[in-house]
């Protein structure tokens, strides 16, 4: 098997116990991502010759006996929305074309003290807004099961990347799903942890509220991995908690009770569904517990989520006018206003719409109809989340209601699209954290399944999901 | 014809005690640094950055809140005031909001600022400043384009906003002097650093329309700004004309209001909670930090010196006027404990000196520090305050002395001990002095024959002609003996 | 109409985005359809409700000691002496 199929667990005691050497990974890795990348189209930017230089860094240092960290050569694409100190970081957006970074994210310091490579910026919906990764100005990222079919979005780059074998991890962005969607179109692990979980430090803010940085995988195994290393408080990102550094693990637990949330699988396609209503049975096997649950708040989460998003993006992204950085604009000859409106002009249509909505939705007189009320939907979901989660330790459903359908579908169709995402924004809504894993296929095209639990409590999720993943053993790999 | 105004005011205060700034790293202190060598990626609004909030800057707003006697919230937070400007790094900024709930952090207080007068504080809030725009040809109107400087992005500031209480511009003088004694004394903004105080006004009459003066840079100008508007609105309303409801700028140079530049489309701030930055919780164990630590306020100080050292109601006013005036006294205190004495020469003589010189700069519009220019410090005080207690020297002499050392920075015991050796207090040489000076000054003869003060006058003529080394006491009996002599 | 046009042009006045008309016929559409949208939340009774739920107390602020931020942080190229050049003021 070549070794660019690994998972990053393998990759990492391949390369300690001196299997093969960082550099052979590294140099196959750009090898395959130049064969399937026409295909995939899912990076922004490569890094090959610093990917290469620290390969061989590492390889010294394991010949030198040095330590290395727990990560150590894992081959990692970034979204292109979080920073890299050095290394363009666009967004996918014209307003951030030729952005350098002048600082690293948080997580990548972790990331990068861990041991990981970094080869590349995975591309994505432009400043992280769509559920398909069309609205990139690069150009979609197609879905390496069927590349006439969206990826998922807005890490549609990220997910693409794992799962066609370019890298063996991603980190994603998840604000309304955007790490889930696109790991369950693609038949991959995605996580959005805990809102305060991750430190968001470096992270190009799309909706401040409801985001969370998200690691994508092949296995609940990479994810667990990755997620050890980047959790844990930052002390520059005050909504980070306080606690000790979390550690996760895969254990095999007995007797959990899951809760199947009907409002999602009744609202999923008879395929999407059908795969589900398999999926809890397979629990059920496992010595799982599993009860048709309602979340009756349901039915105003999308307008909540599209309430709280485009008005904190409306304003997250005011800070684009070009002055300070952006792409190249002599502002000799314009008034401020006119420069102002003219360099914005250049964002996409998806953007612009987003922010008229932001705007309209916080203009005087509507703040209280739409965001304040929005709000009030955060705390009916999370009360009713939280009496489940007193019986319950997870609730389950689709990932997401449909199957992957065809690039161009639903894009001229801005609120046709933005329904895909009603199994997904809840968790973003309560803070509390969701899992995607694979569960298996309908018509050829991926399922993924949506496992959530409580507020910080990742490893009862990780639980479910590792004891489902060994169960249900969907993993295997497109044919590019 | 009598009218009545009601004047209001919004003051802005940097809070140049903190060392950083309110959001982020960056030192607080720009005076004086190359454009934009005082900014990190988060003043300057890099994607990805986010707030984080100053702790010091919290307990300082807090001590102003209490000092001005306004009430905490349970929790603060803040809010995106939405905009875009230049000087706008995020093209919002970062303030509090009172309109959901109250998240700003002192409201509804009251500060009595003298004569019995009290003016209402309706809020107590912290902020972050913007940039500067620096135009390249001198002018907005004529630049092509403009300059910005980042350095003064985020730094913290506190606004004050005080009901419409006041109804002269006296009564704002005063408020304005009792709320700089009070910063000062907090220790929470150097007023005399450039920019580090403005203070906008409001100001209707009759109950007519509000009409905001904005632009006023310093505190001095709030005066000159607010009597302009007002002689502008009592012409209009005379000649029945009605005043609008409007946002006026002040222009320094030509010393007038004027109408806003252009008529926009009406703005629209979009407020909402700060995401990025949590609720802070204060409660009553902050407050109590807050009351324990914080430094003396100017009245606790005034009744302090009024009952601990026995000081008139006056003196210990005139002290607490200006800080440094009140540490001068403690100072010279802790060397030489005579309470009355010292306060004494500080505020009469001390401070005639110190006004003197302060004439002279105004025409350079700085600010020093009191003491600026004057070789005087307490070990000088409180040297001739002995000298004087001792009966070492009268007080003609001493006050001679402190005028002398004020320019060397001699000590005044040894000044004494030089005068005296070359103190003429031979008759003779007196005599002849003094009959000089009475040939030469017969008006003045005239006159003290009739008014024995201008004895004195005579007494300095000597003085002079002696180079200070007559002994003032011999010659004055000289004098005045000569005096019923004629 | 729900939204109008005339809205749509004064939040891209606001928010300054610079719109050809087409544009501010398409976009008044499809906003028209997602504000209906939103409007779901109306049949909800407003409660009292505090947008932030993350709290802090006083000691968890951050410490104020400076620090100098060494590497370069602007990334436009117009510039003049130090200062960031930006379009006029009138």
């Amino acid at each position: 098997m070549p070794i660019y199929t690994l998972e990053a667990g393998q990759v990492v005691q391949g390369i300690k116990s001196k299997e093969f050497s960082a550099e052979e990974y590294i140099s196959q890795l750009f090898e395959r991502i130049e064969k399937v990348e026409p295909k995939v189209n899912a990076f922004v930017t490569l890094n090959k010759e610093e990917g290469l230089d620290r390969a061989r860094r590492l390889d010294k240092k394991i010949r030198d006996g040095e330590q290395s960290g727990p990560l150590a050569g894992v081959a990692l694409s970034i979204k292109d929305n979080i920073c890299t100190k050095g290394m363009k970081t666009t967004c996918s957006s014209k307003m951030l074309e030729s952005y350098i970074p002048a600082y690293d994210a948080t997580v990548i310091k972790r990331l990068m003290a861990a041991g990981a490579i970094i080869i590349g910026k995975a591309n994505l919906d432009e400043f992280a807004m769509g559920s398909t990764t069309e609205f990139s100005r690069h150009g979609p990222t197609r879905n390496p099961w069927d590349i006439s079919r969206v990826s998922g979005g807005s890490s549609g780059g990220s997910a693409a990347s794992v799962a066609a074998l370019e890298c063996a991890s991603s980190l994603g962005s998840d604000t309304g799903g955007s790490v889930r969607c696109p790991a369950s179109f693609c038949s991959v692990v995605g996580l959005k942890p805990t809102y305060g979980l991750v430190s968001r430090f470096g992270l190009v803010s799309y909706a401040n509220s409801l985001e969370q940085i998200g690691p994508v995988g092949r296995t609940v195994s990479d994810v667990v991995s990755i997620l050890n290393v980047i959790a844990g408080f930052d002390e520059n990102d005050h909504t980070t908690t306080n606690s000790s550094k979390p550690t996760y693990s895969l254990q095999e637990r007995k007797g959990l009770r899951v809760g199947l949330i009907k409002e999602f699988t009744e609202g999923a396609d008879p395929g999407v569904s059908k795969m589900i209503y398999k999926a809890a049975e397979t629990l059920e096997n496992q010595g799982c517990k599993c009860e048709e649950v309602s979340l009756p708040s349901v039915q105003y989460a999308l307008a909540s989520y599209y309430t709280i998003a485009t008005a904190e993006a409306s304003s997250n992204l005011a800070r684009y006018d070009n002055i300070r950085y952006g792409f190249d604009m002599n502002p000799e000859g314009y008034e401020w206003n006119s420069y102002f409106a003219r360099a914005r002009s250049n964002f996409g249509d998806e953007a612009k719409r987003r922010i008229i909505v932001g705007s309209y939705v916080l203009s005087s007189g509507y703040y209280g109809k739409y965001y304040l009320k929005a709000h009030q939907v955060r705390s009916l979901l999370k009360r009713e989340m939280e009496t489940l989660f007193k019986k319950y330790d997870v609730l389950i459903g689709p990932t997401m209601p449909i199957l992957p359908f065809k690039i161009g579908e639903r894009i001229d169709d801005p609120l046709k699209m933005y329904l895909v995402d009603i199994d997904t924004v809840v968790a973003n809504l309560t803070g509390m954290p969701a899992i995607s894993v694979p569960a298996g296929f309908a018509d050829g095209l991926p399922v993924g399944l949506q496992i959530m639990a409580d507020q910080f409590a990742e490893q009862t999720m990780l639980d479910v999901a590792y004891l489902f993943e060994q169960a249900a053993k969907v993993q295997r790999s497109p044919e590019l | 014809m009598a009218t009545t105004t009601k004047i209001g005011l919004e003051i802005h205060c940097q809070l140049t005690g903190a060392k950083s700034k309110l959001f982020c790293r960056c030192s607080s202190d720009y005076r004086g640094k190359a454009p934009n060598a005082n900014i990190c990626p988060i003043c300057a609004g890099l994607p990805g950055t986010l707030p984080l909030l100053n702790q010091k800057t919290v307990e300082f707003a807090a001590m102003i809140t209490l000092a001005l006697g306004c009430k905490f919230p349970d929790e603060i937070a803040f809010y995106r005031k939405n905009y875009f400007y230049p000087d706008l790094p995020k093209n919002f900024q970062l303030t509090q909001y009172n309109a959901y709930g109250i998240t700003s952090i002192g409201v509804d207080g009251r500060l009595e600022y003298g004569n019995g007068k009290d003016a209402r504080i309706r809020r107590v809030q912290l902020e972050e400043d913007p940039g500067r725009l620096v135009y390249a040809s001198g002018s907005m109107d004529t630049s092509v384009y403009v300059l910005i400087d980042y350095n003064r992005a985020g730094v913290p500031l506190v606004e004050i906003v005080t009901e419409p209480d006041f109804a002269d511009t006296k009564d704002v003088r005063m408020f304005l002097d009792k709320i700089t004694s009070i910063i000062e004394h907090l220790g929470v903004c150097d007023t005399k650093l450039e920019g580090s105080v403005r203070c906008d006004a409001n100001v209707s009459i009759d109950g007519g329309n509000k009409v905001e003066i904005k632009n006023i840079s310093s505190f001095a100008d709030v005066e000159k700004a607010l009597r302009y508007e007002i002689t502008r609105q009592r012409t209009m309303t005379s000649r029945e004309i009605q005043v609008r409801s409007e946002t006026r700028h002040w222009d320094d140079a030509r010393k007038v209001t004027k109408e806003s530049r252009t008529k926009e489309e009406e703005q629209d701030y979009r407020y909402f909670p700060e995401p990025d930055i949590p609720l802070v919780m204060l409660g009553s164990e902050f407050v109590s930090f807050i009351k324990q630590s914080m430094p003396e306020l100017p009245d606790t100080r005034k009744e302090r010196f009024m009952s601990k050292y026995g000081l008139s109601a006056h003196i210990a006013q005139v002290l607490i006027g200006n800080k440094e005036l009140a540490d001068f006294f403690e100072s010279t205190l802790m060397i030489y404990l005579s309470p009355k004495e010292i306060a004494n020469w500080i505020v009469t003589d001390l401070m005639s000196f110190i006004d003197e010189r302060q004439k002279e700069e105004e025409e350079e519009e700085e600010e020093h520090s009191l003491f600026a220019g004057l070789k005087v410090g307490p070990e000088h005080i409180a040297d001739l305050a002995r000298l004087v207690d001792q009966d070492m020297i009268n007080r003609a002499t001493a006050k001679q002395i402190l005028g002398q050392i004020i320019r060397t920075g001699e000590m005044p015991s040894a000044l004494a001990k030089r005068m005296h050796a070359s103190r003429i207090d031979d008759v003779s040489v007196l005599a002849q002095a003094v009959q000089s000076v009475f040939q030469m000054e017969q008006a003045a003869v005239q006159d003290a024959r009739r008014n024995a003060n201008v004895a004195n006058f005579l007494l300095g003529k000597v003085m002079k002609i002696t180079k200070g080394k007559a002994d003032p006491k011999v010659a004055l009996e000289m004098i005045q003996k000569k005096l019923k002599e004629d | 109409m729900v939204v109008t046009r005339e809205e749509v042009k004064h939040i891209g006045w606001l928010a300054k985005l610079e719109m050809s008309d087409a544009e501010l016929q398409r976009y008044t559409t499809q906003i028209e359809e997602i504000i209906n949208y939103l409007n779901k939340l109306d049949t909800i009774p407003l409660e009292q409700v505090k947008p932030i739920a993350i709290k802090k107390k006083f000691s968890e602020l951050r410490k104020d000691s400076p620090e100098n931020f060494e590497d370069a942080v602007l990334g436009t190229g117009y510039r003049k002496d130090g200062f960031v050049k930006g379009p006029r003021m009138v």
